[in-house]
């Protein structure tokens, strides 16, 4: 292998793919990348068996090949040098980088024995073109439900889902709930993607991409942005049947300005450390005003409140992160909040007509 | 059939690749089908099935055809339904962070109550021989045996944590098992764990040294914690801190933990007092070597689980010879009983004595009267002297009727006999001694863990 490229181009695409090689690892070589010609382009890889990420760069090809190199420090010496171009070279099995004044050898290993990255089907398979802006909203507005508990895998993830033909994006971590509508669907689908694969995508998002690639089969999801691809496993298992869980009405609802409601939400919250989070809302409909309590019994307590408009008086106690967690991914600027009695679950949204995203939490039992 | 291939496949493969590879690719790969055209192999996920079809399809016909299988096509497809992400599915709820936060689950699992019947029973490591049925109760462990089916019956609510302590081979894990697999019995969705310290402390360090996560997640999520063996954790610092939050949790959320140990947690020297303390705030019991009566009935049953009837001056011979524990017990019956059948004779009193006489009946001649002292003043850190003497602190006293009890009960020594050996002449005082330390043995434990402990060192 012999080749040329530019320090700008090798750097960003190393520094992509050098997360994903990990060095907790039985198999020593995934902790390498990969870097292959590929036609007039080169291929750089990385793997940890649950997710592999390739970039292709564009390259001035001497002479094709392939070799495998330690992730960690290729990637910090290709971001430490110059940026002009970079020549790579491999003899032996040994990688020769020269880029101006700058010359190294890294000891590789060969290609051969690098894990054969994933292919998918497009024909058989169902794909979805969605623009970056939604694609990342959607992503931030349900990843924060998602589970770390690895005992329940099917948490873990986001569930995709297609239902009355439109994809939705679902995730619950067992205490809140959240769903968001993505883009119309005409295939049936049901798959859950790793909260890790979704950020890792995230981060692949630089400024100048605009529309993500996203290719379904059975077992896996590849996820292809500008000279980027993310192929990753699917979590097996069936996701819970999530849509039993939606209150269809509620008994209280509050109509309130989503500042207000995150200040109130954060005076609260720092009063309910000692509580486990624990804040109790209470709306009044004659004063029109919602009114957040929190006791700490060493340090004090406190009693905010924001005018609202409210249809009922009612009390529910919920914990504060989970709240202002909430509210910050709502794209908007009223909020409803509803809820019925003490231990059924409130639902918050925007007050937008139709909205595509929803949050249920799971109330405290105070 | 499959398997049996497959596994000789794999022997094959191991030999010839790293273990590195040979465990990140061949582990978790099964042989499902095979018939004349074609052999189907699952493998755990999509990386392996690409690494399978190109770098491995080729060795793997080799090998295959060398054990006289020629597939005209391998196919190799992902095993999607996971056996084991599929059990911990079930088994486990999600992490808690908030203990009374009501979860998602509850509400799916009240909204739809018909198809949660077919639940899967969590195993949580059990034993399902092990019940209280099957348990055997005397004097001796009576008391266990009660607080045991107390903490079955409402688990969290009395007696937590319920602490078992005793010798080898008492039955603290037979106990503390039937504790779980009643539980389960009553309601499969509680979560039970069963593990020994020793596990619990290598996952432990496991966990630190992968820099894993989750690890107290895994063992703060169940209803009711068991861990067998708890001197294990004694001396290894971070466990036991560990060990300390993971207890906490579950305590405040009220969650029923259950410990066993071969000593008392203040006898535990290297155990952190609070540590300590948190054992003994709950039920702290012991359970001592069963009595004479006790061990004939253990006999009697484990023969006739056996399907044997022994006469009983067999068991009474046993029972009689073999005291230390009933492990031993068990393992002199099924000697016996083997022998028995093996030649085929009656597995009697004589076979018993001709076949257990020599490893057990000559024990107690090892035994002298000097030995018994000298073992029960080394216990008490007093000289020989004094043991003999004439004075009457109390300190002196509790030790010479405790040795005076023992030359009674090991080696049935008269009373004139045990009062000249201890420098007494009247044969009345080692009369009242030995009754008194009898008595004392039943209501307090100290002297009987006195008189244990100088007993097992002598048969040491």
């Amino acid at each position: 292998m012999e080749l040329t490229v530019t320090q700008e181009n090798l750097n960003r695409a190393i520094s992509a793919v050098g997360r994903v090689a990990s060095t907790k690892t039985q198999l020593p070589i995934l902790s390498n990348i990969l870097l292959r010609t590929d036609g007039n382009r080169l291929l750089v890889a990385a793997t940890n068996l649950e997710i592999a990420t390739t970039q292709y760069i564009g390259a001035k090809i001497a002479k094709p090949g392939a070799i495998t190199i330690p992730a960690k420090l290729m990637s910090e010496f290709i971001s430490n040098l110059p940026k002009q171009s970079v020549e790579l070279k491999v003899i032996n099995d040994n990688l020769h980088i020269k880029c101006g004044t700058y010359s190294s050898i890294i000891n590789g290993f060969i290609a051969d024995d690098f894990p054969e990255l994933p292919t998918i089907n497009e024909s058989s398979s169902i794909q979805y073109s969605i623009k970056v802006e939604d694609f990342k909203q959607a992503i931030s507005q349900t990843i924060i439900t998602t589970s770390n508990d690895t005992t329940r895998p099917v948490l873990t993830g986001v569930y995709w889902n297609s239902f009355q033909g439109q994809l939705y994006l679902a995730a619950t971590d067992g205490y809140r709930l959240s769903e968001r509508r993505l883009v119309e669907t005409k295939s049936e689908i049901s798959a859950i993607i790793p909260t890790q694969t979704l950020q890792e995508v995230l981060r692949n998002i630089s400024d100048e991409s605009s529309e993500i690639d996203i290719l379904f089969d059975d077992t896996q999801v590849r996820f292809r942005i500008n000279d980027a691809e993310i192929i990753s496993r699917l979590i097996g298992g069936n996701f819970p049947n999530y849509r039993q869980l939606i209150p269809a009405s509620s008994e209280t609802t509050a109509v309130l300005n989503k500042a207000d409601f995150i200040r109130i939400t954060k005076i609260s919250g720092l009063f309910a450390r000692e509580s486990g989070g624990s804040i109790t809302l209470t709306t009044n409909k004659e004063t029109s005003v919602l009114s957040i309590h929190s006791i700490a019994s060493q340090l004090g307590e406190n009693t905010s409140e924001a005018s609202a408009k409210i249809t009922n008086i009612g009390q529910i106690t919920l914990n504060s992160r989970y709240l202002s967690e909430a509210l910050s991914v709502i794209d908007s600027d009223e909020i409803e909040f509803s809820f019925s009695g003490k231990i059924a679950p409130c639902i918050l949204k925007s007050t937008k007509p139709d909205t595509e995203y929803f949050h249920i939490i799971m109330p405290l039992k105070s | 059939m499959h398997q049996a291939l497959w596994q000789s496949v794999l022997g094959e493969i191991e030999l010839t690749v790293s273990h590195a590879t040979f465990t990140t690719w061949f582990k978790n790969t099964e042989l499902i089908d095979q018939n004349e055209s074609e052999i189907i192999i699952s493998v755990p996920n999509i990386f392996a099935k690409k690494q399978f079809e190109v770098k491995f399809d080729d060795q793997i016909r080799n090998v295959l055809a060398k054990n006289g299988v020629n597939a005209k096509e391998v196919t190799y497809t992902i095993n999607t339904s996971n056996k084991h992400a599929r059990l911990n599915r079930e088994t486990t709820l999600s992490n808690n962070t908030n203990a009374n936060n009501s979860t998602v689950d509850e509400l799916l699992q009240s909204n739809n109550k018909p198809s949660t019947t077919t639940r899967l029973v969590t195993s949580g490591n059990l034993n399902p021989r092990y019940t209280f049925d099957n348990f055997i109760v005397g004097s001796s462990n009576d008391l266990a045996y009660t607080a045991s089916q107390a903490v079955a019956a409402n688990p969290g609510v009395k007696y937590n944590p319920l602490y078992l302590y005793g010798g080898v081979g008492l039955g603290k894990t037979h106990l503390m098992q039937a504790i779980g697999n009643e539980i389960i019995k009553k309601d499969p969705k509680i979560r039970v764990i069963y593990i020994s310290s020793e596990t619990f402390v290598s996952e432990f360090l496991d966990y630190i040294r992968f820099k894993k996560k989750g690890f107290s997640e895994k063992y703060r999520n169940v209803d009711v914690l068991i861990i067998d063996d708890m001197q294990f954790i004694a001396g290894k610092e971070k466990t036991q801190e560990e060990f300390f939050h993971t207890f906490n949790h579950l305590h405040q959320n009220n969650k029923q933990i259950i410990i066993s140990s071969d000593k008392p947690p203040k006898s535990i020297p290297t155990l952190t007092e609070r540590l300590r303390s948190r054992f003994e705030m709950g039920m702290t019991i012991d359970i001592q070597m069963p009595d004479f009566e006790t061990r004939c009935a253990i006999l009697n049953i484990k023969a006739s689980l056996s399907g044997i009837t022994l006469k009983q001056d067999t068991i009474e011979y046993l029972a009689t010879n073999i005291k230390t524990n009933i492990r031993e017990l068990e393992g002199a019956l099924n000697q016996l009983l083997a022998y028995a059948e093996m030649r085929g004779i009656e597995p009697d009193i004589s076979t018993a004595e001709g076949l257990l006489g020599n490893i057990h009946h000559s024990r107690p001649q090892h035994i002298s009267s000097k030995q018994i002292i000298d073992r029960t003043a080394k216990h008490f850190q007093i000289e020989l002297s004094e043991l003999c003497g004439s004075k009457r602190d109390k300190h002196i006293v509790v030790p010479r009727q405790i040795a005076m009890y023992l030359l009674r009960s090991e080696l049935h020594l008269s009373f004139p006999k045990i009062a000249n050996e201890l420098g007494r002449k009247d044969h009345t005082t080692a009369i009242h001694s030995i009754e008194k330390i009898e008595k004392a043995i039943k209501l307090d434990y100290i002297i009987r863990e006195q008189v244990a402990s100088i007993r097992e060192k002598l048969y040491a």
